[in-house]
């Protein structure tokens, strides 16, 4: 149990106020935005909640939610699993082995987010290395007019970007698990199921609840991979939501962009929310004084 | 070797290549000339691309301003979510549950969604086109990643640490700089390794604050986008973009392999 002490917000109040500068006044400024149509610093008028009427009778912002939340599932449904396999298996070859892979893994975390779809596009052009080899197993990848060619695309390219951040995270937690606990299983002569449920599982879900929400919340606003790849085509079938709300701000309509952002907030806060509950769920101690 | 060392050599493998591969096309590009200049043909190989880096002032200064904000916002992140974690490891307060709330919001914040009115703000404050403006905008989404890493390090030591360092005659201060930081060393290696990353990659905020002056290497890269796009020399800049980023890996490689764990 923590000792109570309302003089702790002392140590906070750097953090706060940081936090209050950079985040909570814009997002206000936002919100003031989006009920006014601003053609420009002084000429700006109320129009109260119109811009958010027009937003949600829009069956393209539906379809584009849509598009978001399947993207993110599957980015999620790739991604979770493989990273976790993969740390598993990088605990079992030795830990020299294992740090050069974590070492390899970890470099396209470390590629400036505008050019991790150039470096990929590079690769699949017809000159490029990736392009030879298909061209000799006669494969055609046409991204740019089958939507289902730039969906897989998208996809591997945002499971290159990020799955080093999950087998990372997992392997960390993996590592800090005691060799008793193996141990003890042993004697037990604990499946393998059994042991990854209640050892290793526990062990890493800290670890894997924040993976979950900073992937689930990146990927349902992916926007700069996506913009290099197709710019939201063919015919609409990547426009995700951020790309929307990038039309907007490209075409200086900043009211409606505002309210779109607040919408877009609105579902990502709603995220958090529920990932919260669940996380409360799943650990009763959590949000209680540890 | 056993059959599950030869099947998971062979996964290390495949795994690898997949990372490095386009890796390694940008490398070999960048060791091409992709246009005609200078005399030389399409395709002569050799270092041409990275001297031209070297002789480029806009190139060279972009390097130098993304070093800066990068490491001032490490510094930020640490000097404010030092604090801030070991209050929220420690003590129980009003509010502390929802900071944590709060701080998971603003973490998973578009940066599009708050590009212009920060744009706005910053201009007032005359935090446009400076280091320190980028190196403050970009806490919206490190701070909190620094305070949940510190918080997990520091709830893992015994609070019994504190005491004896307090009951020793230690004023806070001094117990901070003398018995918390080295002891949790390895919690801040890693919270400024992810700091720094993110901080990185980052090309939004980067972008609208660096108006005339300032520009990151992002930007320098995008600025190469042309009409005839010389790619060997966008490759040789991305690749050159990647050392600080790789030599920070290789730094804290240790740290992340020994193992920690993250509560949330």
């Amino acid at each position: 149990m923590k000792p109570h002490s309302n003089a702790a917000w002392g140590l906070m109040l750097p953090a706060a106020l940081v936090m209050i500068f950079v985040a909570v006044l814009p997002l206000l400024a936002v919100l003031n935005y989006s009920f006014h149509d601003i053609f420009s610093l002084d000429k700006v008028f109320w129009v109260g909640t119109d811009w958010y009427e027009m937003i949600v009778v829009t069956p393209r912002f539906w379809a584009s939610l849509g598009r978001s939340a399947l993207f993110s599932t599957l980015a999620l449904g790739i991604q979770l699993p493989l990273g976790i396999a993969i740390a598993l298996m990088l605990r079992k070859i030795g830990p020299r082995g294992a740090v050069l892979m974590l070492m390899c893994l970890a470099i396209p975390l470390v590629v400036p987010t505008n050019m991790i779809a150039g470096l990929w596009l590079a690769l699949i052009r017809p000159e490029g290395l990736g392009g030879q080899v298909m061209r000799a197993l006669h494969l055609t990848l046409d991204y740019k007019f089958n939507p289902l060619h730039t969906w897989a695309l998208i996809l591997v390219v945002d499971t290159w970007h990020w799955l080093g951040l999950v087998v990372v995270l997992a392997y960390a937690g993996l590592s800090s698990i005691q060799p008793a606990y193996y141990q003890a299983a042993a004697v037990d002569s604990a499946s393998r199921w059994a042991v990854f449920r209640w050892i290793e599982l526990p062990q890493i879900s800290g670890a894997l609840w924040i993976v979950l929400l900073l992937r689930l919340v990146d990927s349902f606003m992916i926007y700069t991979e996506v913009m290099t790849i197709n710019a939201g085509g063919p015919n609409d079938a990547t426009t995700f939501l951020s790309l929307e709300l990038g039309e907007d701000i490209k075409a200086y309509s900043y009211g409606t962009a505002a309210a779109r952002a607040m919408v877009d907030f609105v579902f990502v806060l709603t995220l958090v929310w529920v990932f919260v509950k669940l996380r409360q769920t799943d650990d009763p101690e959590v949000g209680k004084a540890k | 070797m056993t059959r599950g060392g030869i099947l998971r050599l062979f996964a290390c493998i495949v795994l690898a290549s997949f990372v490095l591969l386009p890796l390694g096309q940008a490398i070999f590009l960048s060791f091409t000339a992709t246009l005609e200049a200078d005399g030389r043909p399409i395709g002569t190989i050799g270092f041409h691309n990275y001297l031209k880096i070297l002789q480029t002032p806009e190139l060279r200064a972009s390097v130098g301003n993304s070093i800066t904000y990068v490491l001032l916002n490490v510094a930020f992140c640490l000097i404010a979510g030092l604090p801030a974690a070991y209050a929220l490891a420690r003590y129980s307060f009003i509010g502390d549950r929802h900071f944590l709330m709060f701080l998971l919001a603003f973490r998973v914040t578009p940066p599009v969604v708050l590009s212009l009115p920060i744009f706005i703000l910053f201009a007032r404050a005359g935090l446009v086109n400076s280091p320190i403006g980028i190196a403050l905008v970009h806490c919206v989404f490190n701070l909190p990643i620094a305070i949940w890493i510190l918080e997990s390090f520091i709830a893992a030591i015994p609070r019994s640490f504190d005491e004896m360092a307090f009951l020793d005659g230690h004023s806070r201060t001094g117990f901070f700089v003398r018995f918390l930081i080295p002891a949790v060393a390895p919690g801040i290696a890693v919270a400024a390794f992810f700091c720094f990353i993110f901080s990185w990659v980052e090309v939004v905020f980067a972008r609208i604050l660096t108006v005339t002056a300032g520009k990151p290497i992002t930007q320098a890269i995008t600025a190469l986008f042309t009409f005839r796009t010389d790619w060997g020399l966008v490759m040789a800049m991305t690749v050159f973009s990647l050392i600080p980023g790789v030599l920070m890996i290789f730094l804290v490689r240790n740290q992340l392999a020994r193992g920690f764990v993250i509560r949330t």
